[in-house]
């Protein structure tokens, strides 16, 4: 940042409503989303196994941090706006809990055709053709599916930490738990996916 | 975090990350666009959305003060009091917005009611 838009930033802090510090505001946000929507959407796509679901999710994530998180410090920003985002997650798994005990109530669950099957989902996670599924690499396509199965808490600290690069401060608020729990979620999920995929993961 | 195993998880989502086809960051620059711009909506009508209402309630006053003192002090009608009062009410204030026409209206009104009475 240059000195006199430092100058400027600092005196927007002072009197935030003027029209120029807004725009400057919406500047910031649409930089800041335009930096992290690509990896934000990868790891929704990977914890709903379905693109169409992240790319809502992920939109809904920005305008809840536009709306609501705007006037905070940008190096806030990305913990806050993770969080928003892993809340959103765990909503839509409550919901597709609730809509497969709905389906089995009405005897479309069990074996029938109709039944949501995240196994079926899931060989696609990124929307792309056969030639080009081929070119993505049999190694992320496995660390994907180690990174599915492991329970919900531990793949959001994997995700958050190794591929967002959020510390565990950062991590901690985005998860809304504390330090520890980030460590102990964390470390297990390291452990698992050594367990499960073992020499491949390299 | 700087385990081999954990960096190469890293850029292996990296790659994945860098592979998203153009239909779909595309998508992803509506998204933000439109999350900028949903948090816009509210702030557009800024310090002035707020006295709307207001405003709305004192030009109705001023048009009653002034149909009622008016330089003939003629006698209103009673179907005018309640327009006035329709015009008072909350839902009713993009009427305000026709004050011209409907002052013109009343004037007809009364001219018409004059002329027969």
């Amino acid at each position: 940042m240059s000195a006199s838009a430092g100058v400027f930033a600092v005196s927007c802090i002072r009197e935030p409503s003027t029209r120029a510090c807004t725009l400057q505001r919406e500047s910031q946000l649409n930089q800041f989303l335009a930096g992290v929507e690509r990896r934000a959407l990868r790891i929704a796509e990977i914890a709903v196994r379905d693109r169409d679901e992240a790319l809502d999710l992920v939109q809904d994530a920005m305008i809840k941090l536009v709306k609501n998180y705007a006037g905070r410090p940008d190096d806030e920003w990305t913990p806050l706006f993770y969080r928003i985002l892993q809340n959103g997650i765990r909503d839509w798994h409550r919901r597709q809990k609730v809509r497969n005990r709905v389906m089995v109530w009405f005897g479309r669950g069990g074996s029938g055709d109709d039944e949501y099957d995240l196994v079926a989902h899931a060989p696609d996670p990124a929307g792309r053709t056969p030639d080009e599924e081929l070119q993505t690499g049999e190694a992320m396509q496995r660390l994907e599916t180690a990174i599915q199965a492991l329970p919900a808490r531990q793949r959001e600290a994997f995700m958050l930490r190794t591929f967002e690069g959020l510390d565990v401060a950062g991590t901690a608020v985005a998860m809304g738990c504390s330090d520890g729990s980030v460590k102990t979620h964390y470390s297990r999920a390291i452990h698992t996916l050594r367990d499960k995929l073992g020499e491949h993961w390299l | 975090m700087n385990e081999p195993r954990e960096n190469k998880a890293k850029e292996l989502f990296d790659d994945s990350v860098d592979r998203l086809d153009a239909a779909t960051l595309s998508r992803l620059n509506q998204a933000r666009h439109a999350a900028l711009e949903a948090a816009q909506g509210p702030r557009s009508m800024g310090v002035w959305g707020r006295w709307v209402p207001a405003t709305g309630v004192a030009a109705a006053a001023l048009v009653t003060v002034i149909v009622m003192r008016g330089p003939d002090a003629v006698e209103i009608p009673s179907a005018s009091v309640t327009d006035f009062e329709i015009l008072l009410e909350g839902e009713s204030l993009e009427m305000l917005e026709d004050l011209e026409f409907y002052s013109w209206l009343e004037a007809s009104d009364l001219e018409t009611n004059g002329n027969v009475g």
